[in-house]
């Protein structure tokens, strides 16, 4: 009790100072007791490396990723790749992706491979991934690849996902529909049919990232027990915490949607929320931890 | 000597007192059209949020009766216009008031302009999306209301978007059509809100005109905007918005401290640049300008 009392007082001090050390050098104050505090430990659920398809972003190489990870205090960030998005040699992808994670990641990016059920042979990619290159998950994009959550491909999926004891994460939305090139108009996944693919797959666990909650939508999906969700796209002067507390404890992860958004959005997100001190070690980083142990 | 207690985490924001220095004015507030009522109280609720952002100043649209709201908030305004006037009186040193224009009512907006700015309280004017009581900018419509607001000094924010799925419609005003629009005015100001929303067409589009500025609010916090904007416009053209409380403080605020520009490009944009254009009416009004 004594130490959540102490973590709960001075937790993430010096984060938030990193946070913007390096984004505002320019016009930082010095503040004098960063020494004496403890970080708070931030995992990001919702990052991706290399190039964004139509344009180039701040943070598009891996090494200036990963001195942005550091400059913001980010522990450890779950990784997939912008290639996966496009590309269908999926295999040279994601072994791309492990690489530039061992090379660069100084241990702080953890790689989530794509997986593309539309494609032959796709289970070899599970088995890739999870005997190759040890990644814990995988990472979806259904309405990328031409999928449904209500096709059977996707099913199995869940099924071997569950075997070999890997996340599956679904990106619901990469840009809003409203802005992206107009000959490639990629809406958000319908999440409908998810409940009741996944009654065959209870103990799958599920992260939805770039999810923007509804009210409708959300209550069905929350009586799905593996159903997470990300802070990515959430929106509002108190989005996070209606999330929060809307859904059961313990489903809700901290997730940026870097670098094709901004890792200081992110993070101010959190800190207009009004979270309580115990409700922001479980977004930031133990919601996530936990989620990485494996199931018993 | 007592241990110092450190200040509450403050993820992703500068130290308060940095916030502070910038002086941010917020161009863009939106408030809910639900009913007038429902403006006091979603200010109220957002003033902690202002507050950590340490953002002393919000352009609050009003709706003053001429269509742009549905028609129970239309009526309320027409007849009690002290709804309109709750807000300012009780933030007096918060909220600068613009009101909502409709250019299809060319001499409704001409009178609101002369009640509400030539001899009231507010500081420019607003021209909205959406379906309601909007016109495309490029219309001549616009002319005798830009010059009448031109010459009260008043700020002219437009509302624009660029969608890419083309359901916006033929009254929906793009960062093209206030060029056009701008270009019959080279000596007026105009803000373009939302720089298009598909910011890359939308800072190409109002390029060459230089008398219009961009606003950052009221889309995604996708990385590159404002430092193309800086590239392409310097920072003199771009000015910062809230979109609060439908936006979160992290995608709007974070847009201009997570960008890669200098201390005094984020000077510009978060403050000094709107001081600029306001600075003129406020002298008017004997309204403080700093």
């Amino acid at each position: 009790m004594a130490d959540l009392s102490r973590r709960e007082l001075l937790g993430g001090v010096l984060a938030g100072s990193v946070a913007h050390s390096t984004v505002l050098a320019s016009d930082r104050a010095e503040t004098t007791s960063e020494a004496q505090v403890q970080p708070l430990l931030i995992i990001d659920t919702n990052l991706h490396l290399f190039q964004w398809p139509f344009r180039r972003l701040p943070y598009d190489t891996v090494q200036a990723l990963v001195e942005k990870l550091q400059a913001m205090g980010i522990e450890k960030a779950w990784g997939g790749s912008f290639e996966g998005l496009l590309h269908r040699d999926i295999a040279g992808v994601n072994q791309r992706l492990a690489q530039a994670c061992v090379e660069f990641g100084k241990n702080r990016l953890i790689p989530f491979g794509t997986v593309n059920p539309a494609l032959p042979d796709w289970e070899d990619d599970i088995r890739r991934c999870h005997e190759e290159h040890h990644m814990p998950g995988i990472r979806l994009y259904p309405n990328y690849h031409d999928f449904t959550l209500a096709d059977p491909r996707f099913q199995r999926l869940l099924s071997i996902a569950h075997e070999r004891g890997l996340l599956v994460q679904i990106c619901v939305s990469m840009e809003d529909q409203r802005t992206q090139h107009p000959k490639l108009h990629v809406p958000d996944v319908d999440l409908s049919p998810l409940p009741l693919t996944m009654q065959d797959s209870k103990h799958t666990q599920v992260i939805l990232l770039n999810y923007k909650p509804t009210n409708a939508g959300l209550n069905r999906l929350i009586k799905v027990p593996g159903i997470y969700f990300d802070t990515g796209r959430v929106e509002g002067t108190s989005g996070i915490s209606k999330l929060v507390r809307a859904v059961p404890e313990g489903r809700v992860v901290f997730g940026t949607h870097a670098p094709f958004f901004i890792y200081e959005s992110a993070l101010i997100k959190v800190e207009e929320s009004a979270l309580t001190e115990r409700e922001k070690l479980a977004l930031m980083a133990e919601n996530a931890q936990r989620l990485l142990q494996p199931s018993t | 000597m007592q241990a110092t207690i450190p200040q509450p985490q403050r993820l992703g924001l500068p130290p308060e007192e940095q916030l502070v220095e910038y002086q941010i004015w917020d161009s863009y507030f939106t408030a809910s059209l639900a009913d007038t009522r429902g403006m006091v109280r979603e200010i109220e609720q957002t003033m902690p949020t202002l507050e950590k952002g340490a953002i002393q100043k919000s352009c609050v649209f009003f709706h003053v009766g001429l269509g742009t709201a549905n028609p129970e908030v239309d009526a309320a305004v027409r007849d009690d216009p002290s709804l309109i006037l709750a807000p300012l009186k009780r933030w007096p040193e918060r909220i600068l008031g613009l009101i909502q224009l409709n250019a299809n009512d060319v001499p409704g907006s001409l009178e609101a302009i002369n009640r509400w700015i030539a001899d009231g309280p507010m500081v420019g004017v607003y021209f909205p999306g959406g379906s309601q009581g909007t016109t495309n900018c490029s219309h001549r419509n616009f002319d005798p209301l830009v010059s009448r607001v031109a010459d009260l000094k008043g700020l002219i924010v437009q509302h624009t978007w660029f969608d890419t799925t083309e359901k916006g419609g033929p009254t929906q005003s793009t960062p093209s059509d206030l060029a056009v629009l701008a270009k019959r005015f080279p000596n007026i100001p105009f803000v373009c809100a939302h720089a298009g929303g598909e910011w890359e067409k939308g800072i190409r589009a109002i390029r060459a005109t230089t008398n219009v500025y961009v606003e950052t609010s009221g889309f995604d916090p996708t990385a590159g905007f404002v430092d193309m904007a800086v590239r392409e416009l310097t920072a003199k053209r771009v000015i910062f918005g809230s979109h609060l409380p439908s936006r979160s403080l992290g995608t709007e605020l974070g847009k201009i401290l997570g960008a890669n520009i200098t201390s005094s490009d984020r000077h510009l944009i978060l403050g000094e640049n709107l001081r600029a254009l306001l600075t003129p009416i406020l002298r008017k009004k004997a309204l403080k300008s700093t």
